[in-house]
Parts: C-alpha cells; sequence; structure tokens
C-alpha cells in the first residue's frame, strides 16, 4: 500500500465518529417523532439507510456481474466496490432493522402493521379485506423474518465476494477466480429475489394498498444509477492522491460513462412503464398512488409532489441523459463527475417521491384525508441521515481497505485492467 | 510529370509491419498532409491517433435523426388522432404527451437509426462501384498481409516527385503512381 492510501485509509475512525453522531441525532429525533405520532422523522431513518442500502446493493450487483462477465477493464475498480460493500449489513442493522423490530416505529411506519390504525375511511387496517388478501405475504411475522434474512443473506454474500477475492491476495491462485465465479452466478438471481423484496418490503408496504410488479426492477435500476454515481465520485477522489493515482485512465472512465448512460435510460423506462401500464389500465386501486403525488386532494389542484416528478422527468432522466450522450463528457473527469453528482442527488429526489407521500388521516378533508407535503423541516433530517450513513459507510469502506490490497494484484486479468483501453 | 497531372489519383506506397506504417502516419500527420490514406486488413490500435483523424460525424446525425423522430411521433399522433379523426379511446385526452410515448419514443430510434445508416453511406461516399486503387495489384494484398499510404493528387501539398521520395524516406517498400 502506498504512502498515501494508508494515510487516507488512517482517517476511518474519524468518519465512523461522525456517522454515529450524526445517526444519534437522527435517532432521537425519531424517538421523538414517536411520543407525538409522528412517523416522519423515523422516515428520515429510513430514506437515510435505504438511500445506501440501495447504492450498496448497485455495487454488489456490479461486482458479480463483472465476475461472471470476466470483465476485463473492472478488476482494479472492483476491489473497491469489495471494500465498499463491507458496510451493507452494517447499514441495514442500523436503520432498517431497528425500525422493523421496535415495535412502535413499525407500527407507524407501516401501517398494516398496527391492527386498530385508522383507515381515512373509517374502518380499522384489522378489518381491511384488501389486507386481510395479501396477509398471507404481509403479516408480522414473516414481515420480520424476511428483514432478517436480509441482513443474513447481504452479510453472507458481501462476506464471501471479499474473503475469497482477498485470499487470492495471497495465495495467487486463479482458483479463487472460478470460485467466485460460480458464488456470483448464484448470486446474482438470489440478490436479484432478495432486493426486489426488500424494495417490496422497505417501500411498497409503506402504502400497502397499492402494488406494482416492476418495483423490485425499478429499485434495481435506481441501485445501479447510484452505484455508478458514486463509483465516479469515489474513483475520481482515490484517482487525486488516493491509491487508484495513475491507474484509472480515461477508458475506465469512458465504462463507467456509457453504463451511467444506459442506466440512465434503463431507470427512465422502468419508471415510465409503470407509471404508464397504471394509467392506461386507470383502475382505483392503482391510480391512487400516482394521484397522491400529483393532486392535493383538499384543493384539486397540483400539489408539490407534482413538481417533484417534473423534476424527476427533466432532471434526474432528460438533464443526464442529454450530457451523457457526449463523448468528452464521458472522458473528461470534471465533466464525469458532475454527471455523476447531478444523479447522486436526483437518486435522493427519487426516494422521497416514492417513500415520503402518505394519506393522513384527516376528518375535515373532503376524502378524509391530505397528503404529506413534500417541503418540510424534515428534508433536512432525510439529508442528515443520508449523511450519517454516508460517513459510516465512508469510514467501514476505508476500514476495509486496510485489510487487503487496494487493487487486487494477483487476479488475473489485473494487467488487462490496468492496461485497458477504448 | 513533375506537374501536377489531372490523370494521376496519387502514389501508393506498401508496408510489411503494421509497426512500420504507424509510424510512416504520424509523420504524413505531422506534415500536414489532408488528403491521404492508410490501408490495412485489420484494425491498427492507436491508428487514429496516428493519423490525427477527428472522431466521426456519425452521431450527430444519430442525434439530428432521433430528434427528428421524436417530432415526427409527436405530430403523427397528434395529426391522426386529435386533428384529422378527433377519438377519444380509453377516456384518455385526444393527444397527451402520455399515451402516445411509446409511438413518439419508437419514431426516436427508428430515424436514430436512419440518421446513422444512411449518415454513414454519405460520409464514406457510398455506394462507389470503382476507385482508381482497385486497379493496383498491390492494393489487392493489403486486405492479406501488407500495408499501404497512398497520398492523393488533390492535396496542396502533392508534387509528384517530392511525395514520392517523402514516402521513401517513411521506410515504404514500392513506391506506385496510381492513375485514374
Amino acid at each position: 500500500m502506498s504512502a498515501s492510501s494508508s494515510r487516507l485509509s488512517s482517517h476511518w475512525t474519524t468518519f465512523v465518529a461522525v456517522g454515529f453522531v450524526a445517526l444519534v441525532a437522527v435517532w432521537s429525533f425519531a424517538f421523538l417523532g414517536l411520543g407525538e405520532h409522528n412517523h416522519r422523522p423515523a422516515l428520515s431513518v429510513l430514506v437515510g439507510s435505504l438511500f445506501w442500502v440501495s447504492t450498496l446493493m448497485g455495487m454488489l450487483m456490479l461486482i458479480m456481474i463483472t465476475r461472471v462477465f470476466d470483465a476485463g477493464w473492472a478488476p482494479i475498480i472492483r476491489r473497491s466496490w469489495e471494500f465498499m460493500i463491507s458496510a451493507l449489513p452494517i447499514v441495514l442493522l442500523l436503520g432498517v432493522a431497528p425500525l422493523a423490530f421496535i415495535p412502535e416505529f413499525r407500527h407507524i411506519l407501516w401501517e398494516w402493521t398496527d391492527a386498530s390504525h385508522i383507515l381515512p375511511s373509517g374502518h380499522e387496517v384489522g378489518h381491511d379485506p384488501i389486507l386481510r388478501a395479501k396477509s398471507w405475504f404481509l403479516n408480522e411475522n414473516f414481515f420480520l423474518i424476511r428483514i432478517a434474512a436480509y441482513v443474513v443473506f447481504f452479510g453472507v454474500i458481501t462476506w464471501a465476494l471479499r474473503h475469497w477475492s482477498f485470499k487470492q491476495d495471497k495465495e495467487r491462485t486463479a482458483q479463487h477466480t472460478h470460485t467466485l465465479h460460480a458464488v456470483s452466478a448464484v448470486g446474482i438471481p438470489a440478490s436479484a429475489v432478495m432486493l426486489t423484496l426488500l424494495a417490496f418490503d422497505c417501500l411498497m408496504a409503506l402504502s400497502y394498498h397499492w402494488f406494482s410488479t416492476m418495483y423490485g426492477v425499478w429499485f434495481f435500476s435506481l441501485s445501479i444509477r447510484l452505484a455508478l454515481a458514486a463509483t465516479v465520485i469515489f474513483t475520481y477522489r482515490l484517482s487525486n492522491g488516493g491509491w487508484l493515482d495513475g491507474l484509472l485512465n480515461q477508458a475506465h472512465r469512458h465504462v463507467l460513462g456509457c453504463l451511467m448512460l444506459a442506466f440512465t435510460v434503463f431507470w427512465a423506462y422502468i419508471s415510465f412503464s409503470q407509471y404508464f401500464i397504471i394509467y392506461n389500465a386507470n383502475i382505483p386501486e392503482e391510480t391512487f398512488w400516482y394521484n397522491m403525488r400529483e393532486f392535493n386532494p383538499v384543493t384539486g389542484l397540483k400539489s408539490d409532489w407534482w413538481g417533484v416528478s417534473m423534476y424527476l422527468i427533466f432532471g434526474f432522466f432528460f438533464l443526464p441523459f442529454l450530457l451523457l450522450l457526449f463523448y468528452r463528457a464521458k472522458i473528461i473527469a470534471s465533466r464525469l463527475l458532475t454527471i455523476a453528482f447531478i444523479i447522486f442527488a436526483g437518486g435522493i429526489v427519487d426516494l422521497w417521491f416514492n417513500a415520503v407521500p402518505r394519506q393522513i388521516v384527516d376528518k375535515t378533508a373532503p376524502e378524509g384525508f391530505t397528503v404529506s407535503p413534500f417541503i418540510s423541516g424534515y428534508l433536512a433530517l432525510d439529508l442528515l441521515a443520508i449523511a450519517g450513513f454516508g460517513c459510516l459507510v465512508i469510514g467501514l469502506f476505508l476500514r476495509a481497505s486496510t485489510q487487503a490490497e487496494t487493487i487486487p494484484v494477483h487476479d488475473p486479468r489485473i494487467l488487462e485492467s490496468i492496461n485497458y483501453h477504448e | 510529370m513533375n506537374e501536377r497531372n489531372e490523370s494521376i489519383h496519387g502514389v501508393a506506397c506498401t508496408f510489411r509491419k503494421p509497426a512500420d506504417v504507424y509510424h510512416a502516419a504520424e509523420k504524413v500527420r505531422d506534415a500536414g498532409w489532408k488528403y491521404w490514406d492508410v490501408h490495412s486488413a485489420y484494425p491498427i490500435h492507436g491508428l487514429d491517433k496516428a493519423m490525427g483523424l477527428p472522431r466521426s460525424k456519425i452521431p450527430r446525425l444519430t442525434l439530428l435523426g432521433g430528434v427528428t423522430g421524436f417530432i415526427a411521433g409527436c405530430l403523427l399522433t397528434w395529426y391522426m388522432n386529435s386533428f384529422d379523426y378527433p377519438l377519444i379511446v380509453g377516456g384518455k385526452p385526444l393527444w397527451s404527451p402520455i399515451f402516445p410515448f411509446p409511438i413518439m419514443y419508437e419514431c426516436t430510434i427508428l430515424f436514430a437509426a436512419f440518421g446513422t445508416f444512411f449518415g454513414q453511406f454519405i460520409l464514406n461516399r457510398l455506394p462507389q462501384h470503382h476507385h482508381p486503387l482497385f486497379d493496383l495489384p498491390q492494393f489487392a494484398r493489403t486486405s492479406d498481409d501488407s500495408f499501404m499510404i497512398v497520398l492523393e493528387a488533390r492535396d496542396s501539398q502533392f508534387h509528384l516527385d517530392d511525395s514520392r521520395n517523402f514516402l521513401l524516406s517513411l521506410g515504404g517498400q514500392e513506391i506506385t503512381v496510381i492513375r485514374d
């Protein structure tokens, strides 16, 4: 390890400490919210952790996809992804898992787990025929088993991918590449199922009447977009005074840029298709989810969520799409970095769009409910949660970087990766 | 024969090794030639840079085709469903950017493909049924085991004897004058 990278890694404790302080603050707000029966601060914890769960899952998928396809460009970047995903089970354990396992948080966030919760229609959740029909899946015990399964599954798979990869540094054998090939071939479909269920449980089930079979694919496409944007950002930093200094070249950026373009289009395709199918079918059980993201149910006029959805179309799809069409935007480091930040910021807005709007019972409103607004002070708490988990992730990433070589020096494709060209 | 002659297409020079033709191309580029070409049986890595070729203009034609296609898709759906024969389908508006979006984006892709396909035909000046190089027996070998640099007569730097000596100085093997 070079001197500059060990200097970088020595900061890991600072990042973890700052992350913990931020998370203690966010969790305190969440507990204070419980007293006022306010779900919103707890939602900040959920949004903050899911943002990083999504990003890290994207990296997990990229590791396995580049393994099964024997991608020649990948090894020098893949080792950093392996460092990153060491944080995935920790983020699940400090964010999603306590929210699900502490009954007060569970009942306030996932209303269907609280049988006595009153719906806008005036009925109790426990008597809701729609919930009863889904109760084979949406019941508290199975829900908790699934949450525990996510922690265990992602703990095991992230450990396995690092274990054999790190072992190769010492044992200098290609055998571990074959092992990881097999682990990835099994891991891709298994992770696809787990991340789909996780998206169903953590996000779709926040509004349990609604359902979309494309939701898992949407979460996957968001994950890959965030992972690629994060990769461009951290490789930029690591190639300026880090362990990728002098290793990362124009061709690596070009590949990352092309993948960013591809998944920007893929995300738009999936997000639009989900809307398009629901719009065309026009079934009330499905359309209400988009209606509450467009109209204020009291005035019937467009709400601030409409502006958010327009931002997603033009700011999260069209702008990065247009910029990434240009070859020079994909190879000039500062331009690619700018686009990565646009995507990173858009990913937060997409999570807000999916997680935050919810029907709040209000007897005075004509339809019996209002919708939680977009603009509120809690956005700052969301950002604090994202920053807190982010510091934790960076800290754990730097800590992991001390446990192995910072590039896989005995990977059979290491030279191909270093000398990668367009 | 010293003067620029209308019946001369240019001079060709063969090279035996890819490295030779690569370095010769760098020198032709540095000498500021505009109308010239390198012939090889396979892509030589980095030759574009050695020849000083700019990036292809095809992507711009693709973008132009795509934008045209998107607008065409908009007009098509608007004209048919909202103007020429207004028809309400499934309670949707006569025209909105949402329900005909698949048509709009399929048109975008189709026209972008047209832009790419016909654009490369135009930029490559195809179809072209004959080329003076085809008369050269040495040219056939560039699709096998030989490499060739051709300096064309329409370049302002072209001067038969000087150009011939220039190619020889680059380490070329066999010099041939190509006639139209």
